[in-house]
């Protein structure tokens, strides 16, 4: 009887144990392991949208959307934006050109995720041929080129915001992978991002076949473009000029006509004829805008002087001469709304809803082209025709002569005058601060006038003469290593100026 | 017994294992240290200025609770100091001027370099004077200089009491008053003469031990930017304003001159630049300061559509402070204007932000909304909130055909909701510059009730003074000859004589200073949207009060 019990308890603890194989089993049930991912041309294809959605927002919660960084970054310490009533005072310590390591902005977290997966797909795509019979070459390329090309462009925003960042190309797929890293000189990463892109410009396919998701997904002219805009940084402009025409000559893009109205083709509508490359947004992904514009909870508007200093107020003419990029597109001149992003007509008499907010974030498109190769031809002593492609420009927008009349004669009138008119053609779109920083630099800070006076119009009187004193150490036109990064990676050294 | 022997077992257990844990409990809650835990941990920097804390008394209230900021300056600095004040080492050095030295390197408050300005830190030291922060660039790029003296190596280190920032140079107070400072520069030994003459020298000569009369602002006139006037020598300065011949009178102009050239009060030109205009020791008069292409202007401004041009000071020679104040130099020479007063017609419908749209203004109407009470569209207008949202609009309103703004000067006035309950509580609104003097004051208004049992009696406060006459936003014009309404109080401000345009009389007030006024308006019966303001005339009491009338096209008409 004892011997009975005994073979049944034990009959009872094998039974018990082997149905429990199950729990042994390491894999995760909620979620996919990199073991059974990468198997199919869906799953590559999953992932590259993953890359293009890691730029509409933060992933983790802990930073912001990446176009705020764009925008800060971009706009904050140049002259046309100015603090709201809602501004944190960390952004205004942006703006006064005190910025402190603990600053939220001083963060490239964001931008790094974003790598990582571009840098996921490069290495992980390859195989993916070997599991996957209908998985093409030419998906392939196609998948490796859109990695290459956002690496670049992200690269390309670190290098200019903080100059020397750690180089990373490898993914980061398990804890192993985690490791410490220094910094890249500038130029090396300047190059990494030229090879990167010169490889996505030859993988690249020219068209999807539809216009919209050209403008959304990095075609070979995308990457054309964010070259042109690195040899131009790098002061190589045959290059840049070379790129532009490439671009030009594809015959994909062009200016939106000057009956239409620009707002709308370009802003409210979006994916215009003239867009390049741009971040969709839509009602069901909305931008971080509405909080940073909206009139209740204003922290940036547009700068006062823009209407009478920038884009021109006619008083001369019975019927005014408007720069149909003043406002109405770029800003409400009435309350400094900006109007390109929380604008809802070119009226200025409907704003966007919380709802509405999902204006396109604009990396390029075709004017810039234009005028980054006025810049670069300019600098290649061709003024008269480097005049000619700003003429273009400003015919589209009707724009209003004042002020200084551009002198297509001499190369650094024209080098001043092409640099008005981006600020008044891009006005918001996150290119201003890096627009003066790279025509101060040239010919080593021969335009450091440009910061300056840049500087004296948005920087808080009691603070400019500082300000001033900062701008002529190169490394305060950088932002600091956040806290944390150097806290964490014992390797990183911070940029001197933030002694 | 074996229950004994087990009893004594299990003793002995109990005591093996508990003889065994030696808990080591953490009594701190932080491992952060204070600011001379900090100075300790780095004894290679700041021995030195350790040392001078504990010899001076103050390492141990540094080394408890509190918010402070300290400018650590390092061994090498301290070290130099010590060969300045001739002592051989800290325990040699006079014990009282270790104090100071700590006392001047102490702020009672913890500031990070983001506030740091162009000018003097918002807290004094704790030895009584303020410290000036600025940016030096040089070979090794730019850093933050303090006082001129110490460059900021490390900054915003924080510990438990507060932040160090590291500095290169110990930090040394100024030693003399301005009137000494500025006796000991040869360039200004006009300017001198005339303080001395004037009795002004004593004056900037002495510490007040109440530090709310000590601190003083003076812009200095150098040699060179009398003899730019045509100014050589002090008997020069005296022959031209001296009428009196006795300096020392108050009523003397030399007197005045200097005067003139004193503030209350201790600014630097970070701080001149953050207010419109300075009040000077001399009565009533003020300077205004602005902001032109990076140079402070002193006294720049538009009277009546002229412009007078002003002066700059010079920012490298400026900014020098002293133990009661602070000095400037200007690059000019200026006196106390007397301005004879002028009447001022004020079309208050054009203001900064209409002017910058041409295809509105005088064109077309426009509304400017407030979206919420710390909202502020406009630059010299604003309005106590009203409770009512939707009411918090400004209008420019422009009316070529209608009858409200037809005979307004230039057919354009504004349009503001105004009344309790629901409505805007005040408007408040800037005036252009007006010469001190006396002026009746007459609001210009089209009246209008936006029904017809709409009142909108409202009181007016200029410079926060109560008017002793009401108007009534609803309320015409009465019938009368000129001078019959005059003595009512009521004027034809406008060519046409439709009984809708009201100039109202609302009192005298005395301006006593030349500057921009504020006033504002109280509704204190009714409330109403159509309240259109259209001028607000200020005219000197001896002047002609009727006339001139504005025409539609905005000519005056002068009889």
């Amino acid at each position: 009887m004892k011997q009975l019990l005994i073979y049944i308890s034990m009959f009872l603890i094998l039974a018990g144990s082997v149905s429990c194989n199950k729990w042994l089993e390491l894999k995760p049930n909620d979620g996919l392991v990199r073991e059974d991912f990468w198997k199919t041309k869906e799953q590559v294809s999953a992932a590259v949208t993953g890359i293009y959605a890691s730029m509409l927002d933060n992933t983790t919660g802990k930073t912001w959307a990446m176009p705020e960084y764009l925008f800060i970054w971009g706009e904050a310490r140049a002259d046309m934006v100015s603090p709201g009533f809602a501004t944190r005072a960390e952004e205004i310590d942006i703006v006064n050109m005190n910025i402190l390591p603990t600053n939220s902005y001083a963060n490239w977290r964001t931008f790094y995720e974003t790598i990582n997966y571009c840098n996921t797909v490069i290495k992980l795509a390859p195989n993916v041929m070997n599991e996957d019979n209908t998985f093409t070459q030419d998906m392939l390329n196609r998948a490796v080129g859109e990695a290459l090309t956002i690496r670049g462009l992200m690269y390309f925003y670190l290098v200019r915001t903080f100059d020397q960042v750690p180089l990373k190309l490898e993914p980061t797929v398990s804890d192993n992978d985690l490791s410490s890293m220094v910094k890249s000189s500038s130029d090396s990463i300047l190059n990494q991002i030229v090879s990167d892109l010169k490889a996505a410009e030859n993988l690249l396919p020219e068209s999807y076949g539809n216009t919209s998701v050209d403008r959304g997904r990095a075609t070979k002219y995308t990457a054309a473009t964010i070259l042109a805009d690195t040899y131009l940084w790098m002061e190589k402009y045959a290059e840049c000029a070379a790129q532009c025409d490439k671009v030009i000559a594809s015959g994909r893009y062009g200016l939106v006509n000057q009956e239409t109205s620009l707002f709308n083709a370009l802003f409210w509508i979006g994916n215009s004829v003239e867009s390049i490359f741009e971040l969709q947004y839509d009602a069901q992904k909305l931008n971080p805008f509405f909080m940073m514009f909206a009139a209740n909870s204003r922290r940036w508007s547009a700068a006062s002087h823009l209407m009478e200093e920038v884009y021109g107020v006619d008083m001369v003419n019975a019927i005014p001469v408007k720069d149909k990029r003043g406002d109405g597109m770029a800003l409400r001149a009435e309350d400094a709304t900006i109007w390109k992003y929380m604008g809802a007509n070119d009226a200025g008499t409907a704003t966007r809803t919380a709802d509405q907010s999902f204006a396109h974030w604009i990396f390029y498109r075709y004017a810039d082209i234009l005028l980054m190769k006025a810049e670069a031809i300019n600098q290649l002593d061709q003024p008269i025709e480097a005049s000619r492609l700003v003429k273009t420009i400003r015919e589209r927008a009707t724009a209003l002569d004042f002020g200084d009349a551009m002198d297509s004669t001499s190369k650094s009138g024209m080098e001043e005058y092409i640099l008005q008119e981006r600020s008044r053609e891009f006005a918001f779109e996150g290119k201003r601060w890096y627009d003066l920083v790279r025509n101060a630099k040239r010919n080593n800070f021969a335009g450091l006038r440009y910061l300056i006076n840049s500087a004296s119009k948005s920087i808080a009187p009691d603070m400019q003469q500082s300000a001033y004193a900062k701008l002529r150490d190169r490394n305060s036109l950088f932002m600091p290593i956040a806290l944390y990064e150097l806290q964490t990676n014992k390797l990183l050294v911070q940029n001197p100026f933030y002694k | 017994m074996t229950r004994k022997k087990l009893f004594y077992m299990m003793v002995l257990i109990c005591g093996v294992f508990t003889a065994c844990t030696k808990a080591t409990l953490k009594q701190s809650t932080t491992e952060d240290v204070n600011i001379v835990g900090y100075l300790r941990q780095h004894p290679d920097s700041f021995s030195l200025f350790e040392k001078v804390l504990v010899r001076a008394g103050y390492s141990d209230y540094l080394n408890a609770y509190g918010a402070y900021t300290c400018f650590a300056p390092t061994n090498s600095a301290v070290q130099l100091w010590l060969n300045k004040v001739k002592a051989s080492n800290v325990e040699a050095a006079d014990i009282n001027t270790l104090q100071d030295m700590v006392k001047f390197h102490l702020l009672a408050d913890t500031l990070t370099t983001a506030s740091f300005k162009d000018g003097k830190l918002p807290v004094p030291t704790m030895f009584g004077q303020f410290l000036v922060t600025g940016v030096a660039s040089g070979e090794r790029g730019s850093s933050y200089l303090v006082n001129r003296q110490g460059a900021v190596t490390k900054s915003n280190v924080r510990v438990g009491n507060g932040l160090i920032h590291v500095i290169d140079q110990v930090l040394e107070p100024a030693k003399l008053t301005i009137a000494e400072e500025l006796a000991a520069k040869p360039d200004f030994s006009i300017f001198v003469e005339a303080m001395k003459a004037t009795g002004y020298y004593d004056r900037l000569n002495t510490v007040d031990a109440d530090t709310a009369k000590r601190w003083m602002t003076v812009i200095a006139e150098s040699n060179k930017a009398l003899a730019d006037s045509g100014i050589f020598s002090f008997a020069d300065l005296k022959a031209r304003y001296s009428h009196t011949g006795n300096p020392a009178g108050a009523t003397d102009s030399l007197h005045m001159y200097m005067a003139y050239h004193i503030l209350s009060g201790i600014k630097f030109l970070g701080d001149i630049i953050n207010a419109p205009s300075h009040q000077t020791l001399q009565p009533q008069e003020v300077i205004s300061t602005q902001l032109i292409n990076q140079e402070v202007v002193v006294n720049e401004n538009v009277f009546n559509g002229v412009l007078e041009k002003g002066m700059t000071v010079d920012r490298v020679a400026s900014d020098n402070a002293a133990t009661n104040g602070v000095w400037h130099s200007i690059e000019g020479h200026y006196q106390v204007k007397y301005r004879k007063p002028t009447a001022v017609y004020w079309d208050v419908a054009t203001f900064e932000e209409i002017l910058k749209l041409p295809a509105t203004y005088r064109k077309a109407s426009k509304d400017f909304v407030r979206q919420s009470e710390a909202d502020q569209p406009l630059k010299d207008i604003t309005w106590g909130w009203g409770a009512l949202a939707g009411t918090n609009v400004l209008s420019y309103y422009y009316g070529p055909t209608v009858s409200i703004g037809q005979y307004c000067n230039y057919q354009d006035a504004i349009k503001m909701p105004l009344g309790l309950p629901n409505r805007p509580t005040y408007l408040e609104l800037r005036t252009p510059p007006i010469i001190k003097g006396k002026y009746k004051i007459w609001i210009c208004y089209s009246a209008r009730n936006q029904s017809t049992s709409s009142q909108q009696l409202c009181e007016v406060y200029v410079n926060g003074t109560l008017m002793p006459r009401t108007f009534n936003f609803v309320v015409k014009r009465p019938t009368g000859t000129n001078a019959e309404l005059e003595a009512i109080g009521y004027k034809q401000y406008t060519e046409n004589a439709a009984s809708q345009m009201v100039g109202r009389l609302v009192g005298t007030y005395e301006f006593t200073t030349t500057d921009r006024q504020i006033i504002r308006f109280n509704p204190i019966n009714g409330t109403q949207n159509d309240n259109y303001l259209d001028m607000i005339h200020f005219i000197p009491v001896d002047d002609d009060q009727v006339f001139p009338r504005f025409k539609p096209d905005g000519t005056q008409l002068f009889q």
